[in-house]
């Protein structure tokens, strides 16, 4: 081996520290949780490196060794040396089998325990969601990141070429650390793209996807680590170094798989379909050319900006709104590429809703049916004052004059509150989260107006004016804090009473109903008693007048009758009499049972049994009262 | 070496973007920033637009969100005047003014606006439970809009932080403050629940018994009314059977021609109307017609014998 090798393991080496330590410190100062993961495959190229380093310096010993003992033995053709064991005369080459045996074997177990324990560290850090902090200064890092890349890249390619060439086992561990930690660092130069875009999860995903794959690393360290302890060992055999991993290797040189996908084509073909004129066309030439077209569409692409139907989009060129394009309205519209000319579009005219007065619980506001009684939200109680308490307090006669302290009461409920953005510069520029301030400004509207207003008012009669009075005032707050919002509508649908008094709420409607149901019940006794009273009177004075009119009638009659008898009663007193006598007692007694004493003997005496002619009826409605015991 | 123009050309456009990303900076319209070369502060830049620098180590760029800002304290308890504990939680908007002085105070933190508002809610805290401990309940609580004084607290808590921010030179202002929550302890908010119950149980009695009172009323005076009118009705009735008996009165007259006639027709009518229902008479041989039989032997009236 020769030393420019060994030189070229030490600049990997020492490449990878400053690199490693650079990238580390960016990562950290700058926030960037995907460069704080690419700085652990940093340091773990860097072990891998130096370890590489030290076994190219032992077998670089053991050739100086050899080298050495050949030209003893050219000049002392057989001496006592010679006869020694290997080990005593070898020292150098049992120094780098002992290296082998022993030092490799442990540091990959301590690679693997790296990548692992690694692995299982970063995921837990990196799924705590304190964890995540805003990305400082995104554009200085993906510069640095963008550098660190072409340092690596370009080292890394050199290293991978020379040691393909001169076919050196032991320089292509570093050198695919070199290459895969360049791609690393241009994964994170894309990510601290993205984030400057304004997109910062990217930098989460970018973080988690390095996890997994360090996950894999580790994978294939283990199972490496377990073939290593079955391999059947070959005297003189030059053996891959363990810590050198394959997939590291297939990653950082990705050209291996399309030589492998050519050597399938070429097997499946018949042909050597990798010597084609297309294959050196496509892959050769056109490739790179197809890769910068579509890095220029990229570009392009951000040339132009589509404002949808209900959007607009504020226009900023180097971060200063471009003078009269400031808004953009719906359609086509160019601009510099990025990020020369930055276009940021919102939905202005969508109707927007901020909820006040609740807490959302998941899953609790997709109820169908929202009820007093049946908490849907983590309602907050909003104080509110009572002007008419159920039962007028006493009040003492020193505070008659001072203000006195009505009584307090709660209600709760969801507040919808809809809106519209009516000035989206205003919106977007005045207030560093409009949305939020929008929501304490409407809050602290309702809480106010509800402290001055009377709850049984807010939940019945006033509810529609209190919504168009809170609508105003969060209008005019709104604007006093150049919000450029309209506010539209304040929804007051599903303010009630705390779930705990709510049904005592009921109870009092319930109770109105009762009541209202006992007066219905006594009106319609009402109008029976009154109807029936009605009913008798007129009958009893329809009854007066037929008796009257009777009465008149037969006195007339009998007036009349009379007069007529007087003529006959004059022709035949007696004879008239009698017979209107006997008439009269004919018809008067043929009902009645006629006893006639037809004797003489007046001493005798006759004894008539009326007892059974006693009416029963008249005797069944007595009540008799029975008998009291005789003490 | 063969030179590739390809590469060539691409390694030194990926050059020129890294160095142009390295030594230039935006500050956007919603931005302010500071510059610091070795660490201290050297520029500070309110303007948005493109801007140069020295690349890291010797320059660094810190950039600050220099829009109104806001955000809501903790809910802190506090004692009115009269010793009525509340709790209350404001908003407060604030935004940075001075860039360079808000750096060194806080931009040791990984999200400076944060520990700036973290460092405010600490001095609101005190500040609210001062200003709330000047104030009787009723400024905060009334039955009318004018009766509150709730603009007058929060004045007087803005002003109290106002002072403190710019006697510390925080780089900062707070531009506004409103009040956000205002709420009772969990154990006096259970005692106001208790009340309104009571307070329900008493409308509920009220109605209800209103409502059996009112029933009684109008049963009542439905009976009154109907006794008033069956007792009007009566009194009617007598009235026109007095008219009928004074109309009737009026045929006696006839009766005066034959006075002893008309007193025996009125036996006879009498005596008709008396034997009307079932009755039993016994009479001797003398009363006609029965007197007919007399001198008859009995056993004419009984022939088989």
């Amino acid at each position: 081996m020769e030393r420019s090798t060994q030189k070229n393991g030490l600049v990997n080496f020492l490449t990878l520290l400053v690199v490693g330590v650079a990238g580390f410190a960016v990562a950290r100062s700058s926030g960037s949780l995907g460069g704080q993961v690419a700085a652990l495959f940093l340091g773990m190229g860097l072990l891998v490196a130096l370890v590489s380093w030290f076994q190219m310096r032992l077998e670089e010993n053991e050739r100086v060794e050899r080298l050495e003992l050949e030209e003893l033995a050219k000049c002392h053709s057989a001496t006592a040396m010679f006869d020694a064991k290997d080990s005593e005369v070898f020292p150098a080459q049992r120094a780098r089998e002992q290296f082998e045996r022993f030092f490799v074997p442990g540091f990959s177990a301590l690679l693997f325990l790296i990548q692992a324990g690694g692995a299982w560290f970063l995921w837990h850090w990196l799924s705590n969601p304190a964890t995540a902090v805003a990305i400082r200064n995104p554009s200085t890092a993906l510069a640095l990141f963008g550098a660190f890349t072409l340092v690596l890249f370009l080292l890394g390619r050199f290293s991978a070429t020379y040691a393909r060439l001169r076919n050196d086992r032991l320089l292509r561990p570093g050198a695919s650390h070199l290459l895969l930690d360049a791609f690393l660092c241009l994964a994170v130069s894309i990510d601290l793209g993205i984030v400057w875009s304004g997109s910062p999860k990217a930098d989460a995903y970018v973080a988690f996807g390095l996890c997994a794959l360090l996950v894999l690393i580790a994978v294939e360290t283990l199972v490496a680590l377990v073939l290593e302890i079955y391999r059947p060992r070959v005297k003189g055999k030059v053996e891959r170094p363990l810590y050198d991993s394959r997939l590291v290797g297939l990653l950082s040189q990705p050209e291996g798989l399309i030589t492998t996908a050519a050597q399938a084509l070429d097997y499946q073909f018949g042909f050597k379909v990798s010597e084609t004129w297309f294959y050196h066309l496509f892959f050769e030439r056109a490739l790179k050319w197809l890769l910068l077209l579509q890095a220029a569409a990229v570009v392009l692409s951000t040339c132009f900006v589509f404002v949808d139907a209900g959007e607009q989009a504020l226009l900023e060129r180097w971060g200063r709104p471009v003078p009269d394009r400031t808004l953009l309205n719906p359609g086509v519209h160019a601009k510099w590429p990025w990020p020369i000319d930055k276009a940021y579009i919102s939905r202005t005219e969508q109707i927007q809703t901020i909820e006040v007065g609740f807490t959302p619980q998941e899953g609790k506001e997709e109820e169908t049916v929202v009820l007093w009684t049946k908490a849907h939200t983590k309602e907050d109680n909003l104080l509110v004052a009572n002007r008419e308490p159920a039962v007028e307090e006493t009040a003492a006669p020193n505070t008659a004059a001072a203000k006195r302290t009505p009584p307090v009461s709660f209600v709760t409920g969801s507040i919808p509150i809809e809106f519209q953005i009516t000035n989206l510069v205003a919106w977007a520029y005045n207030n560093g989260d409009a949305m939020a301030l929008l929501k304490h400004v409407a809050t602290r509207e309702v809480v106010l107006y509800c402290l001055s207003a009377d709850m049984n008012e807010l939940m019945s009669s006033g509810r529609l004016e209190a919504s168009r009075a809170l609508a105003e005032r969060i209008q005019v707050a709104a604007d006093a804090r150049g919000l450029g919002a309209r506010i539209l509508a304040v929804g007051l649908q599903d303010l009630h009473p705390p779930v705990k008094v709510a049904e005592d709420y009921e109870k009092v409607i319930a109770a109105t109903q009762t009541r209202q149901a006992k007066i219905l019940n006594a009106m319609a006794e009402q109008i029976r008693t009154n109807a029936l009273a009605s009913g008798q009177a007129a009958t009893v004075v329809n009854r007066a007048q037929s008796d009257r009119i009777a009465r008149e009638a037969g006195a007339r009659a009998q007036a009349a009758l009379f007069t007529n008898q007087i003529p006959a009663f004059q022709a035949a007193p007696a004879v008239y009499a009698q017979r209107a006598y006997l008439q009269t007692f004919a018809r008067a007694t043929a009902n009645a049972r006629k006893y006639v004493m037809l004797t003489t003997n007046t001493h005798d005496v006759l004894i008539f049994d009326l007892e059974e002619k006693i009416r029963r009826d008249l005797l069944g409605d007595l009540d008799v009262p029975a008998p009291k015991p005789t003490k | 070496m063969k030179r590739n123009p390809f590469s060539l050309f691409i390694g030194l456009l990926i050059l020129v973007i890294f160095g142009f990303l390295l030594f230039s900076f935006q500050v956007r319209q919603s931005e302010v920033a500071v510059v610091t070369t070795f660490g201290r502060p050297t520029r500070p830049i309110t303007e948005p637009g493109l801007h140069g620098k020295w690349p890291p180590p010797i320059q660094r760029v810190y950039k600050f969100d220099q829009r109104m800002q806001n955000f809501e304290d903790r809910v802190t308890e506090g004692q009115t005047r009269e010793r009525f504990n509340v709790l209350t939680s404001v908003y407060v908007g604030w935004r940075i003014t001075d860039p360079a002085a808000f750096l060194p105070k806080f931009a040791g933190s990984a999200n400076p606006i944060a520990e700036a508002e973290r460092k405010l809610d600490e001095r609101l805290g005190n500040i609210k439970s001062a200003v709330v401990g000047k104030h009787s309940l009723s400024d905060f609580i009334s039955v009318s809009d004018s009766g509150t004084n709730l603009a007058g607290i929060e004045g007087e808590i803005l002003r109290a932080i106002q002072s403190e921010v710019s006697s510390n030179n925080w780089g900062l202002e707070v531009a506004f403050l409103g009040l956000k929550r205002l709420q009772l302890p969990e154990s006096v908010s259970k005692a106001v629940l208790d009340r309104m119950q009571a307070e329900r149980k008493v409308l509920a009695d009220k109605s209800q018994y209103e409502g059996e009172k009112e029933a009684s009323i109008i049963r009542s005076d439905a009976e009154r009314r109907a006794a008033d009118m069956v007792s009007q009705a009566e009194s009617e009735a007598i009235e026109i059977r007095a008219k009928g008996e004074a109309q009737a009165a009026e045929s006696l007259a006839a009766f005066k021609k034959n006075p002893e006639l008309a007193n025996f027709i009125f036996s006879l009518n009498a005596l008709e109307n008396s034997l009307k229902d079932r009755s039993i008479l016994i009479f001797d041989q003398h009363t006609p017609p029965f007197d007919i039989l007399r001198g008859v032997s009995t056993n004419l009236l009984n022939p088989s014998r």
